[in-house]
């Protein structure tokens, strides 16, 4: 029964002990509950990733990280369609998609994907992202248990929320959040310098990142660092 | 169209309407129609509670004002308070025997044409969240059948009533959510504009931009804006405070 399944998973949120931050709790529970080799929560609106709330380890990090740079991924899917995003097989998919993704997420190691919808009712919060090291489906009790884990994460994260003071994002999504302000700090410094508006501050950003191969949030720190300034023509290196 | 035909078809139409965003009004005007089509009853219509406590009318399956006041006389007596309260159905009441239990509500009654009055609570597991209300031309008693399907109809209702309430819930948190991370990405925006026009480090760009905020009795974010849509420049933003008279 769905609600026995969501009582056996609030218990075990319950148990876990230390003094870790609520979320990050919440997302070791997301990849425990479904034996997955990680987790991680991801914030959306308007179609595109706000930012991450929290990830179980390096690699749930880099694949919300790619899928903030590149617009793609498990969780837009899952976002944008309100459905489960299933790949148990990275390197092999039925179809092609995730083109830009998927590469460095399999060099990672990463084997198998999963995105689910964070909801509400009908409000959408994000996207629950799990990923195992080898290839594989859901098993019929683990997609079940990833439904309910989804469910219980989007009420935490609106009753975090709640208690935030108005205008602020609640301290505890904060503690273990990345909501890539280096990437923004970049793209004010870049509209300065060039006179243009931020969303086209933000592109040229966000090219000048993938005609490298670069990750976006390393070039903003070099843009902020001052070590880069995107220029009027070609980009051109401070130091050199 | 047989009757048990009608009720599936309006229990189908009413679980219909829960998919999208619905109006909750609205859902309650047609099961108020329903009802009447239904049941065969006079009249029909819903009370919620409101956030202070009393019970207001929410719907009528008639807009005539002699009907409607007998709703509203309900906030202070009658059948759909003593349901409210009790959680329990009060049905097949005589109005012309009702011994003064409801002293203002069964004469008004009478008088507006019916004989007996019926109200089903709107309840789930523990909450009660208000009535349906059905008032009958004849006296006499409603069918088992008819008792079971009117609860229906609110159980129905309460379900939509109180998913539309968790949602629009969620939907407002979810807001304060975007409108929280909108305002931190602008103060950070604003940050990169102001230390590359002033030549500071973001740390200082910050607090010239919370001083100036500070000063103006502005809020934060309001100040970004302003950064970011060039109606305040850094020059002003790190201009000492000019001495007031």
């Amino acid at each position: 029964m769905p609600g026995e399944r969501r009582l056996r998973i609030l218990s075990r949120l319950v148990a876990i002990e230390g003094s870790e931050p609520d979320t990050a709790r919440l997302c070791q529970l997301c990849a425990d509950v479904t034996e997955m080799s990680g987790a991680g929560i991801m914030l959306m609106s308007g179609d595109v990733p706000r930012g991450s709330v929290c990830t179980t380890n390096d690699v749930s990090a880099l694949i919300e990280q790619l899928q903030y740079d590149l617009g793609e991924g498990p969780c837009v899917d899952a976002y944008n369609e309100d459905r489960p995003v299933l790949e148990p097989d990275l390197a092999h998919p039925h179809a092609l998609r995730w083109l830009a993704f998927a590469q460095p997420a399999i060099a990672a190691g990463v084997r198998a994907v999963f995105g689910f919808p964070l909801q509400v009712g009908s409000v959408r919060l994000g996207a629950l992202n799990l990923y195992r090291d080898r290839t594989g489906a859901l098993s019929d009790e683990q997609h079940a248990d990833a439904l309910a884990v989804a469910d219980v994460v989007a009420q935490a994260v609106l009753v975090l929320q709640a208690n935030a003071p108005e205008g602020q994002l609640a301290a505890e999504l904060e503690a273990t959040g990345n909501f890539q302000y280096v990437v923004h700090q970049a793209s004010g410094m870049i509209a300065a310098q060039l006179d243009v508006t931020l969303a086209q501050a933000m592109i040229r950003l966000r090219a000048h990142a993938f005609g490298n191969g670069r990750p976006l949030v390393e070039v903003a720190g070099d843009v902020v660092g001052r070590r880069l300034r995107l220029g009027a023509g070609p980009d051109w290196d401070v130091d050199t | 169209m047989p009757r048990e035909a009608m009720l599936a078809q309006t229990l189908v139409q009413l679980a219909d309407t829960l998919v999208a965003d619905f109006d909750v009004v609205e859902l309650l005007t047609l099961l108020a129609d329903r009802c009447v089509e239904v049941l065969d009853v006079g009249a029909a219509g819903l009370m919620l509670v409101a956030p202070e406590g009393d019970l207001r009318v929410m719907a009528s399956s008639s807009d005539a004002m002699h009907v409607l006041e007998l709703f509203e006389i309900q906030a202070q007596e009658g059948p759909c308070l003593d349901a409210f309260r009790s959680g329990q159905p009060v049905v097949n009441q005589n109005l012309a025997s009702t011994n003064g239990r409801w002293p203002q509500f069964a004469p008004e009654a009478l008088a507006a044409g019916f004989r007996s009055v019926h109200a089903l609570p709107m309840r789930l597991r523990g909450t009660v969240i208000g009535a349906l209300n059905l008032f009958h031309i004849e006296a006499g008693e409603m069918r088992a059948a008819d008792v079971e399907a009117a609860q229906a109809f609110a159980d129905v209702a309460t379900i939509a009533i109180l998913q539309h309430r968790a949602s629009t819930e969620a939907q407002v948190l979810n807001d304060q959510l975007n409108h929280a991370l909108n305002s931190r990405i602008v103060i950070e925006q604003a940050k990169g504009m102001v230390a590359e026009r002033a030549d500071l480090s973001m740390e200082d760009a910050f607090a010239a931009l919370r001083n100036h905020a500070r000063r103006n009795n502005l809020r934060l974010a309001d100040v970004a804006n302003d950064v970011i849509g060039g109606r305040l420049s850094a020059a002003t933003l790190l201009a000492p405070p000019s001495p007031r008279s």
